[in-house]
């Protein structure tokens, strides 16, 4: 219905194909694999919130991490009094909304290099509040999360039951970034990212469509910072930092800036080789941050990217048109073709 | 109130905020010019005071060290602008990433060579004591900080107005292709601009060594700082990083001595309250861009 109204269909068999890989992922991995694709899912929805606003809106924030630090403190904070995990979820994603919705108004007025700066002073600025802030947070050395996850059929306490809590989470958000860009609200966002003047030429009030994709994206970091509570029974400071803003905005770039799918794979693929490079060495951050500087020379294709040339070159033609139609609009990766000899 | 406290509060903020400008001024100068926010501009700051503390392992004294270090930067600075930055001119975004990719890489590095422990530079035993006057006893090594900071700015003053590079960078920051299309080669510029910041940068480190010492992830923190510094005082010239400096230095100072838990807090609203009322900072040139 939705899908119509937009004039371009949500893909659906897509989106099937991906509900079963998360129903039936646990049944091939190893027995540590499900606690780690855990953690991909939390951190997809962080990554795919940041790929929103830097792919379909342009705002290149480096303090994304902010929202995210604030869902999962709301979670740890207010869990000491309130048990109910819907409660809590939402008001996690409010707290989060609310501070992308009041800094955004005000970081509006700059744009590029200042608004990323700005971005990156906020977050810094909640990471200097919860860490001084000791008698509440627990300053350095984090406070544990008392609440546990249930959602109304039982406490999910076991590695399987987080697994699909988060799975589903992930699932659902990623529908809902996918509705939201094939709603005309979104084509105006990606119209304003390609040409701000025009669109306000035309009548659009740029700031407010602004405002709330920055918003939407803010709320759902907040919501995967509120699961990441759940999933790590803990919240430093860190949460909070540059480090996990930074390393959220690699994933973006490795899996593909300008998809939805792109970032949540740069999610899976980052913390895959941090579980696999850190066995080896305890310089992980060396080999991403190279990985990261190659793909940022190469290109902002990213995996993502990569993925879509082998599929195009192996599959017969009947089928690129309904490739075509899972990731519909791709003016980076369409440039970045132009440019590839 | 004490007034000795309060004379050595101002004079430990001055000499912070002499450092903050040292790695600001090269940020804003870049920026302003280049169009570039050079996350790895904080890394070069903690490089130099490494790269220091190896000098000064090896037996050599202070100004020897500090002459390395800020030679050692300014070639970084120029291999980091001519292969890297320099395949993505045009695409701002791509070195932003480029050189927080590097950020990252080189607090690694770091890691990996001088170890994750907090470290520190011994003060130079020229300066290892205290003046006491009217009954306030000053530390001297701050006191050659603030001096050293003041000559820079002066010395920068007069590149700045004095001559030809000066008026070419003046001219960059307001227009980057007129000053090109009038024949003047600024991809020389850029690399030269790139090697002055990283080395004035790498100094700040060494000087701040003996104060501040040093940690792996300093970088970032001291980043955020002169990001601030940075917006606070204007794009593309020294007034701003230098008056910014001072200004963060002081509140950061006063801020830790009397509302320890909120320092940074007072730092970001300083900035909202500058930025509130004039949107390109205290000395910026208001961009048609």
């Amino acid at each position: 219905m939705i899908g119509r109204l937009s004039g371009r269909r949500v893909p659906w068999p897509g989106v099937a194909v991906l509900t079963l890989l998360v129903l039936l992922l646990p049944l091939v991995l190893p027995p540590f694999g499900v606690g780690i694709a855990t953690e991909v899912f939390i951190m997809a929805i962080f990554a795919m919130s940041l790929g929103l606003i830097l792919g379909y809106a342009g705002l290149v924030s480096l303090g994304h991490a902010a929202f995210f630090g604030a869902g999962a403190y709301t979670v740890a904070l207010l869990g000491q009094y309130v048990f109910n995990t819907y409660l809590l979820l939402l008001s996690a994603t409010a707290v989060a909304a609310l501070l992308a919705a009041i800094s955004g108004a005000l970081f509006f007025r700059s744009t590029g290099a200042y608004f990323l700066m700005l971005t990156l002073a906020f977050s810094q600025v909640l990471f200097a509040v919860a860490f001084q802030a000791e008698p509440i947070t627990g300053g350095d050395d984090g406070m544990s999360v008392v609440a546990v996850p249930d959602l109304g059929f039982g406490e999910i306490v076991g590695e399987l039951g987080l697994y699909y809590m988060m799975g589903f989470a992930f699932l659902g958000c990623y529908l809902l970034l996918r509705l939201f860009v094939a709603s005309p609200a979104g084509k105006v966002v990606k119209g304003i990212m390609e040409n701000e003047l025009r669109m306000r030429a035309l009548g659009y009030n740029t700031f407010s469509y602004k405002l709330f994709v920055y918003t939407l994206a803010g709320a759902m970091a907040g919501f995967a910072g509120a699961l990441y509570a759940y999933f790590n029974f803990y919240v430093t400071p860190d949460l909070l930092g540059w480090v996990l803003s930074g390393q959220a905005l690699i994933m973006v770039i490795i899996g593909g800036v300008g998809t939805l799918l792109g970032p949540a794979l740069g999610a899976a693929f980052f913390i895959v080789v941090q579980n696999y490079a850190s066995f080896y060495t305890e310089y992980w951050a060396l080999v991403l941050g190279l990985i990261f500087i190659i793909f940022v020379l190469l290109g902002r294709g990213g995996l993502m990217h990569l993925l879509r040339a082998v599929w195009n070159r192996t599959l017969p033609s009947r089928f690129r048109e309904r490739e075509d139609e899972m990731e519909p609009e791709e003016p980076a990766a369409e440039h970045q073709k132009e440019r590839t000899p | 109130m004490d007034i000795s406290f309060l004379v050595v509060q101002i004079l430990t903020g001055l000499a912070y905020g002499m450092l903050l400008f040292m790695i600001s001024v090269g940020l804003s100068v870049i920026f302003g010019l280049m169009g570039i926010v050079n996350l790895a501009h904080g890394v070069f700051f903690v490089v130099g005071a490494y790269l220091a503390l190896s000098v000064l392992d090896m037996g050599a004294n202070f100004l020897v060290a500090l002459g390395v270090a800020m030679l050692a930067m300014a070639l970084l600075g120029v291999m980091i602008e001519r292969f890297l930055l320099f395949r993505s001119y045009g695409n701002e975004l791509n070195q932003v990433l480029l050189t927080f990719g590097l950020a990252f890489v080189l607090a690694d590095v770091i890691k990996m060579i001088w170890g994750a422990r907090l470290q520190s530079l011994p003060t130079p035993a020229v300066l290892d004591f205290s003046v006491t006057l009217a009954g306030i006893t000053f530390p001297t090594y701050r006191l050659a900080v603030v001096l050293v900071g003041c000559i820079v700015a002066v010395v920068l003053w007069y590149l700045e107005t004095r001559t030809r590079t000066g008026a070419i960078i003046r001219a960059g920051v307001d227009d980057r292709e007129m000053v090109s299309a009038l024949g003047i080669n600024i991809t020389l510029v850029f690399a030269g601009v790139f090697a002055f910041g990283a080395a004035l940068a790498g100094m700040g480190g060494v000087l701040g060594g003996p104060i501040l010492g040093m940690y792996p992830d300093m970088g970032f923190d001291i980043l955020v700082l002169s990001l601030i510094v940075v917006v606070l005082g204007g794009l593309g010239t020294w007034k701003g990083a230098f008056v910014g400096g001072i200004l963060v230095g002081m509140v950061q100072i006063f801020g830790q001595a009397y509302f320890p838990s909120l320092s940074l807090v007072i730092v970001f609203l300083l900035m909202a309250v500058v930025l509130l009322i004039r949107p390109s900072g205290l000395f910026g040139r208001s961009h048609a861009t």
